[in-house]
């Protein structure tokens, strides 16, 4: 039990008052000299026991009064948050709230989702516990915003659901950065989440920071974290994997792919409606479901010849979380793959100008430049997609230029020039060439991201096969995604905000490398790379939620029926959308489709010494977390009361005189 | 005689000359040195005929029934009631309990002491004017003092100043003072007990018939203040024992319904051993004025005349 007055409990001493008094009254007795003791005795030894207990009886209701009555003053509060115990109301409540898509998932029963149910939690619990300024930070802008009250909650439009992802770390720092600003004084962190891992970064290293920069604090923050960590393990979710449109014979198709997730212990076999959506007309295909993954390739949906741009949807039917239930889908022409080629040496630069020009299917179309670095003015930055740059580092305005390339979202591979110059591009330059008599092997490379990665078949790229005769060192800040024997990097990354920046340690050219020779892992490179830009430059563009790469959200359109999301939420709220030309699909990230959830221990150990309570909560839990009993305790004061009078009352059958 | 009137406290002229015309009889044969009002076992020679008897040489001659004789031709003695004076012993309790006297409005502030020596100075009074022999002791642990029965005006004098001087004090051995007081009286006498009877009443029982199993006439005035019964306080007490006993601390709201219940018990064992004992019991409240209780005693007495 927690009290919202705790300090007036310092009044509990007072529960000493009867027995005190008692005391004193029993100093104030009259004294008689008594002639009549025989029956005095006989009274005294029949009555001795009964005596007793009701005298302990009185004293007892009385304590219990003037206890109940403090007790009600202070209003205590029914829960089991004793975190609440320490101090009463707050001067500054913060509550983070995680408004991911996983968070709409629904009790097995059904009713309010996971982030309705910590909505209204969270409002009756703050109104009722009370502080001097409410701060709103949510999980899709993160950006601190004061509320009227905690019943705000409620109404806000930008309380409620969204398909982007959490950042809790992310969420805290933006806490811990507006306590630190506005020097606020005793401050509550109230946390609404679902623990889901994707969301909490719990392997972050941010979290050491978080915990050292709050426990700097001069005021001590209190955290409370309002947890739904339940798994539906009936709920089924939908993912579209790829959308290509073609040409036939009659007309055009639409080849869908599309993964099917249920719980990872499904084993049963279902029968599932699946139905598809291109531009408001509607198909529906029954798909048998066994085991907790399905994919189906390249469904193909009749289109009109002349329909060649547009969106759609794939949706099942609806079940415990309706945020993944559905996806948005835009399709297009895809744009061009043009690749700029700058090479000062010819053995490389065929090799280049042949993986990037060779398109993986038939309808795309690959074109590869080869141009020297003073033709790079005349370029139109805007229709390129990758440049593949073997030569001296960039230097001045064609650095500038790449950059800006860069920040576009397009992508460079650099390799190492003939003769390295020691300048310096993205923070890193070319060291020496290496060169020995055996070749150097591929000690590790990254297949689970990245250009690297292993193919949608799940076969990893023979990077291992690789020969390596000649390599160049890197030196900078780079994360290397392939690593030569002796720990050399052969593929780095610089990390870039937007765009992909990439160190080739070798070139293609037969005394260099088999990277020619045996093609496989040049062309998945490139190509990998090329589609990643071309992406950026394509008409018809799927984001992540809350990830607008590069878009300006307050000038989308809705190509879908509206909802209920203002302009500047629309990055966050999954659907289809138009920003003039192009055609945007926004749905839940990947990582959202992962089920898995933070234990106890592991939440109770990224907080470490900070002062945190945590409590699980059910969606759809219709019970207040926290209630005000004071009634009970007066009801209880009102009781002793009663007994106390009853048990003091003198006899009313007394009899006055004793005749016989 | 008046000069003792005017100088005692506990004696009121005025209730003794309004006393005076009501006699105090015994209830029992009594066996006095001289002729009195009082019924004597022997034969004697007032004018109340008690029986015939056959004549038995040596009877006085002159007691003859003549006419008896001429009617059945037998010798037959007509024989009268004797009467006699009565030695009347005053059994004053001055255990320390006699000292409670409760202040209550009923109580008249009168102590059950001074109660008891209006009530004994009063029947010494009148005893002696009939003629009758007084006498007094004063009981507590023990017989403290006693002064046997004399029918003379001077003897009433000790016996008043004896009443007078009675203080309550020490603890009650009433019991064992009215077994030796039955072994030490020998002739059969009133004996008037002024007590509260603050003991054991199966043990007054024992001692009730060994009074009465020595002839003599019984008379109990049993005092008790309005406050020992009602037990009316309303603050916690500490009662201490006017007897030198332990005090009692108590909060009379708790223990009132048992006090009253061990009263009631107290009486209700008294008067059953009242009425196996046949003695004259007067249970005296202290907001009872003692002349009224006094003409309730002698009335009493004086209807039940002739027992014999």
């Amino acid at each position: 039990m927690s009290f919202l007055q705790p300090w007036l409990l310092v009044g509990l001493p007072l529960v000493a008052l009867p027995i005190i008094i008692h005391l004193i009254n029993q100093r104030r007795f009259q004294t008689v000299r008594w002639g009549a003791m025989m029956f005095l005795l006989a009274a005294h030894r029949m009555s001795r026991g009964y005596s007793r207990v009701r005298q302990w009886l009185i004293l007892a209701a009385r304590t219990l009064a003037i206890a109940g009555l403090i007790f009600a003053i202070s209003r205590p509060l029914a829960s089991g948050w004793l975190g609440l115990a320490a101090g009463g109301s707050a001067d500054t409540t913060i509550i983070l709230l995680d408004r991911s898509p996983s968070m709409q998932a629904r009790s097995a029963e059904g009713g309010d989702s996971k982030l309705d149910t910590g909505r209204k939690q969270l409002a009756q619990t703050l109104q009722t516990v009370g502080s001097g300024r409410w701060i709103l930070i949510e999980s899709a802008n993160r950006t601190p915003r004061e509320i009227e009250s905690p019943a705000a909650l409620l109404d806000l439009p930008d309380a409620g659901p969204a398909s982007s992802s959490a950042d809790l770390p992310l969420m805290l720092q933006a806490a811990h950065d507006y306590i630190r600003n506005n020097r606020t004084g005793q401050t509550e962190v109230w946390l609404c989440s679902d623990l889901q891992e994707n969301d909490w970064s719990a392997d972050s290293g941010r979290w050491d920071t978080l915990r050292d920069a709050f426990l700097e604090l001069p005021q001590g923050v209190r955290f409370q974290l309002l947890a739904y960590p339940q798994v539906s393990r009936t709920n089924t979710s939908v993912r579209v994997t790829n959308v290509r449109r073609v040409n036939t014979t009659d007309g055009a198709e639409l080849l869908v792919s599309l993964h099917i997730a249920r719980d990872a212990n499904a084993s049963d076999k279902i029968t599932l409606p699946v139905q598809f959506e291109i531009e408001g007309a509607r198909s529906s295909l029954n798909v048998e479901v066994t085991g907790p993954h399905f994919d189906l390739k390249d469904h193909r949906i009749p289109l009109e010849r002349s329909r060649q741009r547009g969106w759609g949807r794939v949706s099942i039917p609806a079940d415990a979380n309706p945020a993944d239930d559905d996806f948005f889908f835009v399709f297009d022409n895809p744009p061009p793959r043009r690749t700029i080629i700058v090479a000062d040496d010819g053995e490389a630069e065929r090799p280049l100008q042949l993986v990037a020009s060779i398109a993986p299917t038939l309808d795309l179309k690959c074109t590869a430049e080869v141009l020297s670095v003073e033709a790079l003015p005349t370029v139109t930055w805007e229709e390129i997609a990758l440049v593949l740059w073997q030569a001296p580092l960039p230097t001045g305005k064609t650095a500038d230029t790449l950059k800006s390339f860069v920040e576009r979202g397009g992508q460079i591979v650099f390799l190492p020039p003939t003769n390295p110059t020691g300048d310096e591009a993205f923070g890193v330059k070319w060291k020496n060439w290496n060169t020995g008599d055996d070749p150097r092997p591929i000690e590790s490379w990254r297949s689970d991201d990245d250009l690297l990665a292993r193919t949608l078949g799940g076969a990893a790229l023979p990077v291992g096969q690789l020969e390596v005769r000649q390599y160049c060192g890197l030196q900078g800040e780079v994360t290397k995604l392939a690593t030569l024997r002796g720990g050399d990097p052969l593929v780095a990354r610089v990390p870039t905000k937007r765009g992909g920046v990439y160190f080739l340690a070798t070139t293609p050219a037969p005394r260099a490398s088999s990277l020619a020779t045996s093609g496989v892992v040049l062309y998945a490179f490139v190509q990998r790379a090329l589609a990643t830009g071309s992406a950026v430059l394509s008409k018809a563009r799927q984001l992540d939620g809350g990830n607008p790469d590069g878009e300006i959200p307050t000038e989308w359109s809705r190509l879908t029926e509206a909802g209920d999301s203002i302009s500047t939420e629309l990055a966050h709220h999954r659907g289809a959308y138009k920003a003039e030309d192009r055609l945007l699909a926004v749905n839940r990230s990947v990582v959202e489709d992962n089920a898995k959830v933070l234990t106890n221990a592991q939440v109770a150990e990224l907080f470490g010494d900070l002062d945190f309570t945590q409590v699980e909560d059910h969606a759809g839990n219709i019970d207040s977390l926290i209630q005000e009993i004071w009634r009970l305790f007066l009801i209880t004061m009102l009781i002793a009361l009663v007994l106390e009078a009853a048990l003091c009352l003198p006899k009313v059958n007394r009899t006055p005189g004793a005749t016989t | 005689m008046i000069s003792d009137r005017q100088s005692r406290s506990f004696l009121d002229p005025q209730v003794l000359s309004r006393l005076a015309g009501i006699p105090l009889f015994a209830r029992r044969p009594m066996q006095g040195t001289v002729s009195g009002r009082h019924a004597s076992p022997h034969r004697g020679s007032s004018v109340e005929f008690a029986e015939y008897r056959k004549y038995v040489p040596g009877d006085d001659l002159r007691r003859l029934d003549w006419r008896a004789f001429g009617r059945s031709d037998r010798f037959y003695v007509k024989e009268f009631e004797a009467d006699t004076n009565l030695r009347c012993c005053l059994v004053l309790d001055t255990s320390g309990s006699m000292g409670f006297g409760s202040t209550s409005p009923g109580s008249k502030g009168v102590t059950k002491i001074e109660y008891a020596r209006r009530l004994a100075g009063t029947l010494g009074y009148l005893a002696t004017q009939q003629g009758d022999a007084v006498g007094a002791a004063c009981v507590a642990k023990g017989i403290v003092r006693t002064l046997p029965p004399r029918r003379n005006a001077a003897h009433l004098r000790l016996v008043l100043d004896l009443i007078e001087e009675a203080k309550p004090e020490g603890e009650t051995q009433l019991v064992d003072a009215l077994h030796e007081l039955a072994e030490t009286i020998r002739q059969r006498a009133l004996i008037i007990i002024i007590s509260d009877l603050f003991v054991d009443p199966s043990l007054l029982a024992s001692c009730f018939q060994h009074l009465r199993f020595r002839r003599h006439d019984v008379s109990v005035f049993h005092l008790l203040d309005p406050q020992e019964i009602s037990f009316d306080f309303r603050r916690p007490m500490r009662f201490v024992d006017m007897e030198g006993g332990p005090s009692i601390f108590a909060e009379p709201n708790d223990i009132i319904d048992r006090y009253t219940k061990a009263v009631q018990q107290y009486l209700v064992d008294l008067k059953k051993v009242v009425l196996d004992s046949a003695i004259d019991y007067q249970r005296i409240s202290m907001d009872e004025d003692y002349e009224q209780a006094l003409v309730r005693f002698l009335v009493g007495r004086a209807q039940s005349k002739g027992l014999r």
